[in-house]
């Protein structure tokens, strides 16, 4: 079928030589008006075909567009003339917009190129397919580049009636080598982005016609690219994330399938967002903390799954260097935890400064730890005769109460075999209770609010030592539900209840085991 | 007592987990070293605090902290016990790699912090700070159930 277009067409097959700038612009106009030549061409066959085969054929039509032989120009030469008057600046950049859109791989964004026109063109249906669908890998065929090339402009002679999709498409276009050239604030260096960008970019740079054509046609639309940039500043609420920062040599940005998707699904959003510092804040929301610590590659649609990479924008007047991005994250990220520790230290609200908030952390973990050996040593000292519970009692009253339901968990996995296997079968078997006891209770009710009766069970019967208080605590276990209610507060009016009491029954503290 | 960051998990259970896990490796003790033949205080005190520290790993949930782990992982082999854990994908970070270049750096305060959380020595510093969090919360829960425990089985 191929072949068939490229009869229809009549094109030859472009020879692979670049030409100056100067001539590349004639043959875009020339590429543009071809379309008249072949009325029968279907419009969504073809443009459903170009949005296929887009990606891989970008340079290499852009070659033969660069470097269409002389003969074609002078077939074309005189249906040329007619037409070049008003429209042809309008061709030029509706095909520069093809062609950049093609380049960051950017489906969506020429997908909404051309869907913005859709209520103009006639052919509305086929504009919105590439648009849903992105572009399976293209195999590359330099014979069907030419019939690509025309196929595409024909969509984009359709245009040539709307004369402020020229504008709009310019700015689009600006978007466009924004998108890819994202963390630059100029305008147009699209040499030096181009050529700084690694991976599928690199194409674009070797095509240093392209950017002859690009940036003289696009320098008249620079003020208002960048005034549509900064009125398209607008609260989309997510920021948005640098893909040229996943370009970075770093071998964990070698996924490009995913940054496919990831520019497609980027590109619609980069459009109409710009890079600011009061953007910052914002982003640290849509940080993705399971990328990798070099890699920045957020998605920023919430709903998508999270994926390896996090992007991040660069700041304005910042280095975008991959290395300083990838630090500026990691600093964030520990700021932001640091934060985070700051609610838990008490009194560190008056420090202010890393270092300082790090000491006073330092210190109080420090000297939690110190109490927990203080304590021990108190445990040990004071408690020698009274550290027999009556674990067994109690759990068995339980056990009866609650299924035991699972058997396997964490608890038997992380060594408490250990401990278990050096005891007597019966304390082995106390154990297993309760570990089925805090296993179930911690299935079923993950706030371990049930774990109170329990727990309410062992202390008061640490606390109260005689079998007598036991059947007492068996209301607690009738019901799985009365467990809600407990709360800390009870808890703790519980073990008071139970410290009050040993005033009384200090002399029957003893229990057996 | 859960705190729940939109990104950053630190999540404690309440304090009667660590309660249990504490009173029974209290009992693992006790029935293990009667107290006819008491050793000397400090070898008990010892080992009531190891039997805190793990009972309090365990508590905070054995093997989905890398503190926890690395404690438990600790404990076991000063018993000679071999623990196994669930693997989890560890990405070699290249800032573990920058801290081996620079080892003859000054003592900063996040290696003292290393020093100080278990398992601490192989995270970079963003983990490094998410389970000193997790530790802390977890080390303060500890200490109030021990406190209860001295509170409740001191004579009056």
């Amino acid at each position: 079928m191929e072949n068939e277009l490229f009869m229809n067409t009549e094109f030859p097959p472009p020879p692979p030589e670049f030409e100056p700038p100067s001539s590349s612009s004639a043959m875009m106009l020339n590429w543009a008006l071809m379309d008249p030549t072949n009325p029968q061409q279907d419009p969504s066959f073809l443009w459903e075909k170009s949005t296929e085969q887009q990606q891989s054929i970008f340079d290499s039509a852009l070659s033969s567009l660069v470097s269409s032989p002389t003969p074609s120009n002078s077939n074309f030469s005189g249906g040329c003339g007619g037409g070049v008057g008003g429209g042809g600046d309008g061709f030029i950049i509706r095909e520069l917009i093809g062609k950049l859109g093609n380049i960051g791989n950017n489906h969506n964004i020429s997908g909404e190129i051309y869907g913005t026109t859709t209520p103009m063109s006639r052919s509305a249906s086929c504009y919105a397919t590439p648009m849903s669908s992105p572009p399976p890998p293209p195999p590359p065929s330099a014979s069907s580049n030419s019939q690509i090339m025309m196929n595409r402009t024909t969509p984009l002679t359709e245009f040539s009636a709307d004369p402020g999709f020229a504008e709009r498409a310019a700015r689009f276009s600006c978007f466009g080598s924004r998108s890819f050239n994202g963390r630059t604030n100029s305008h147009l260096p699209i040499n030096n982005n181009v050529v700084n960008n690694s991976g599928k970019l690199t194409r674009v740079s070797s095509t240093p016609a392209l950017n002859g054509l690009v940036s003289p046609e696009l320098a008249p639309m620079i003020p208002g690219g960048e005034f549509s940039r900064k009125r398209k500043s607008l609260p989309k609420g997510k920021p948005k994330e640098n893909p040229i920062s996943t370009a970075s040599p770093s071998p964990s940005f070698s996924k490009t399938a995913e940054k496919k998707e990831d520019w497609s699904g980027k590109g619609s959003k980069s459009l109409e967002e710009k890079v600011g510092k009061r953007r910052r804040d914002e982003e640290e929301d849509n940080v993705d903390e399971e990328g990798g610590e070099g890699n920045k590659n957020n998605n920023t649609k919430p709903p998508e799954p999270p994926k390896d990479y996090i992007h991040v924008r660069a700041r304005r007047g910042q280095a975008t260097d991959s290395h300083s991005l990838a630090e500026r994250v990691r600093r964030e990220k520990i700021g932001e935890r640091m934060k985070l520790l700051q609610d838990l230290v008490p009194g560190c609200n008056k420090v202010t400064g890393k270092a300082l908030m790090l000491d006073e952390i330092i210190n109080y973990v420090q000297s939690l730890q110190r109490q927990v050996e203080f304590l021990s040593m108190k445990l040990s000292s004071v408690n020698d005769t009274r550290l027999e519970f009556n674990v067994d009692a109690l759990v068995s009253k339980d056990v009866v109460m609650i299924p035991s339901s699972n058997n396997n968990n964490r608890l038997h996995e992380e060594g408490l075999q250990s401990k278990s296997s050096s005891h007597h079968h019966h304390h082995h078997h106390q154990q297993q209770q309760l570990n089925n006891i805090y296993n179930n209770n911690s299935q079923l009710h993950p706030n371990n609010m049930m774990l109170q009766s329990p727990m309410n069970s062992l202390e008061t019967s640490s606390l109260a030592r005689s079998f007598t208080h036991l059947p007492t605590l068996t209301q607690f276990t009738d019901s799985i539900s009365q467990y809600q209610m407990f709360s800390e507060e009870d808890l703790q009016s519980i073990v008071g209840m139970g410290v009050a009491q040993p005033n009384n029954e200090s002399q029957h503290m003893k229990l057996e085991i | 007592m859960a705190s729940s960051d939109k990104t950053i998990n630190t999540d404690v259970p309440e304090k009667d987990v660590f309660a249990i896990h504490f009173l029974q490796s209290l009992s693992n003790l006790t029935t293990q070293n009667p107290f006819n033949s008491p050793d000397t205080t400090n070898y008990r005190a010892r080992k009531i605090k190891k039997a805190a520290y793990v009972s309090m790993a365990k508590a905070a949930g054995g093997s989905s902290r890398l503190w926890s782990r690395a404690l438990l992982g600790r404990a076991a082999k000063e018993n000679n016990k071999i623990v196994r854990f669930a693997r989890r994908k560890r990405k070699v970070t290249w800032k573990i790699s920058s801290k081996r270049r620079s080892d003859q750096r000054a003592p900063e305060a996040t290696d003292r912090l290393r020093n100080l959380v278990p398992g601490g020595g192989t995270m970079e510093t963003s983990k490094l700070m998410e389970e000193t969090a997790h530790y802390i919360k977890c080390l303060s829960m500890q200490v109030k159930v021990m406190q209860c425990l001295v509170d409740g089985l001191s004579p009056k």
